[in-house]
């Protein structure tokens, strides 16, 4: 590769004032049969998901075994079963192409459904699938995440140049255009309860302050041009951000404004995913190193997962205790990893 | 950076896939290519910029510039670092032009498997041929 946009860790470490955390890869652990190497201590598996469905966003039910997953190409929202390696498709509607999913307080499975630019929700007991779509002036608005905030309100973003909220008791939607227009990405609620979205092509954190008007703060990133991708709270309630351009992971502290960059290994990183876990271990995809990371914050350092098949594209990392869920966009799989007690 | 002349090939290439049946430069009536214009624009608007830009060099967006892109090679944006997939495009020496652009937005993972753009398709046949006369004409520019 060349690219006048390359540039080495130690010269970003240098300009940025980047911390510069080691990588670590540890020894392979013995490995059953469906299981791939991985560091000691974890396990890595890999599902088969349905042959091209392009499958991305994940959701973990939290009462059962099953992974729900978008299947972006295939148009369909499809329950796993990780016990029996089952698979049960819901067909979302003509066009559909889902982005992102979540559980709602109701049980139910909320998705951001960009091929038909509406917000979906599919019944876990009977599958059922319903639409509200956004407004007509709304049209084409590319919708990609959406989180639940406390009192039950679904946030969401459109990739086009807008946020929004929807009301699952009055079924009453409300949208705004996104400051600097296109690029509303990944969206996250901490545990306080403050909603925050972050801008791919706008490259910026903002934190939704009224959530009646819409009204918006934006944060800026240290690091301009950052391509900030998607956004995860931890328990503390920092933000911790996946930077595509720059390759970084960022973590925005509200508390006192601070902010502190890293750069993933490797030469060219793209910083695509993130998620933190219940021990606030901040787990991150980099598609340039065709791998799963994660980074202590304690140690800051990096331990690596190779996937073992070439572009995985992990595009989304979920999970629940003592697991880490990713959808292999790119090969048409699921990704478990266990994590030690 | 320097923008490719347009190639024949492309003109060809478009006219084999059908595209001649659109209204294009020096032919049909100026509504009827404004329309097909239009069309494409707001496919392009829709479906493509929010990570691509039709002006040369590094805007910050997620995706390379598209600014000459017919004629110019696959992986050809010398500032924008490509996934893995379309430098092997690239290394076969692939060089965009309207008929295998109207391939690739058909099913873009289908002709690059494991490329790191995570759009679907334009499954519109009518649309399709639209943004490709749109960015032939940007092209041109």
């Amino acid at each position: 590769m060349t690219s006048a946009r390359r540039r080495s860790l130690l010269r970003l470490a240098v300009t940025a004032g980047l911390a510069t955390p080691a990588l670590l890869r540890g020894r392979p652990a013995a490995s059953a049969a469906g299981n791939a190497p991985a560091p000691s201590g974890f396990r890595v598996t890999y599902f088969a998901a349905r042959p091209g469905s392009g499958s991305r966003d994940v959701a973990c039910s939290p009462t059962d075994a099953t992974v729900w997953y978008c299947g972006q190409r295939d148009g369909t929202l499809t329950r796993f079963d990780p016990r029996d390696g089952s698979l049960h498709p819901v067909p979302l509607g003509p066009g559909a192409a889902p982005h992102g999913v979540v559980f709602g307080p109701d049980g139910a499975l909320w998705v951001t459904e960009g091929g038909q630019n509406a917000i979906a929700r599919v019944d876990p007991r009977d599958f059922r699938v319903q639409l509200w779509r956004l407004p007509e002036a709304r049209a084409n608005a590319n919708l990609n995440t959406g989180a639940f905030d406390r009192e039950g309100f679904l946030w969401f973003t459109g990739q086009n140049g807008i946020y929004g909220r929807f009301d699952p008791r009055t079924e009453r939607m409300a949208v705004w255009d996104a400051p600097r227009g296109r690029g509303p990405y990944g969206i996250t609620v901490t545990p306080e309860g403050s909603v925050w979205f972050v801008s791919l092509a706008g490259s910026y954190l903002a934190r939704i302050e009224d959530r009646e008007t819409g009204r918006v703060r934006i944060v800026e990133p240290p690091t301009p041009r950052q391509g900030a991708r998607r956004v995860w709270s931890d328990s503390q309630g920092r933000l911790w951000i996946s930077e595509w351009n720059s390759g970084n992971v960022s973590m925005h502290d509200p508390r006192d404004g601070s902010w502190k960059v890293w750069r993933l290994p490797g030469e060219r990183p793209r910083c695509y995913a993130v998620y933190v876990d219940e021990q606030d271990m901040v787990w991150l995809t980099d598609f340039a190193a065709n791998a799963i990371l994660r980074f202590d914050p304690r140690s800051e350092t990096f331990l690596a997962f190779p996937s073992d098949r070439p572009g995985a594209n992990v595009r989304h990392l979920g999970g629940r205790r003592g697991e880490i869920w990713g959808g292999e966009s790119g090969n048409n799989r699921l990704v478990r990893i266990e994590t030690p007690a | 950076m320097r923008r490719p002349e347009p190639r024949p090939i492309a003109i060809v290439a478009a006219l084999a896939m059908g595209l001649a049946a659109l209204p294009g430069p020096g032919a049909g009536s100026a509504a009827a290519q404004d329309t097909v214009a239009a069309r494409g624009r707001a496919v392009f608007e829709a479906r493509c910029a929010s990570c691509h830009t039709l002006a040369p060099g590094d805007e910050g967006l997620p995706g390379p510039s598209l600014a000459g892109l017919i004629g110019r090679r696959v992986a050809g944006d010398p500032g924008f670092d490509y996934s893995p997939a379309l430098h092997a495009a690239a290394a076969r020496g692939l060089v965009w032009d309207a008929a295998m652009l109207d391939r690739f937005l058909a099913d873009p993972e289908a002709m690059f498997p494991g490329l790191w753009m995570g759009e679907n398709g334009v499954r519109d046949a009518a649309d399709r041929a639209a943004v490709v006369r749109f960015l032939a004409d940007a092209s041109r520019r």
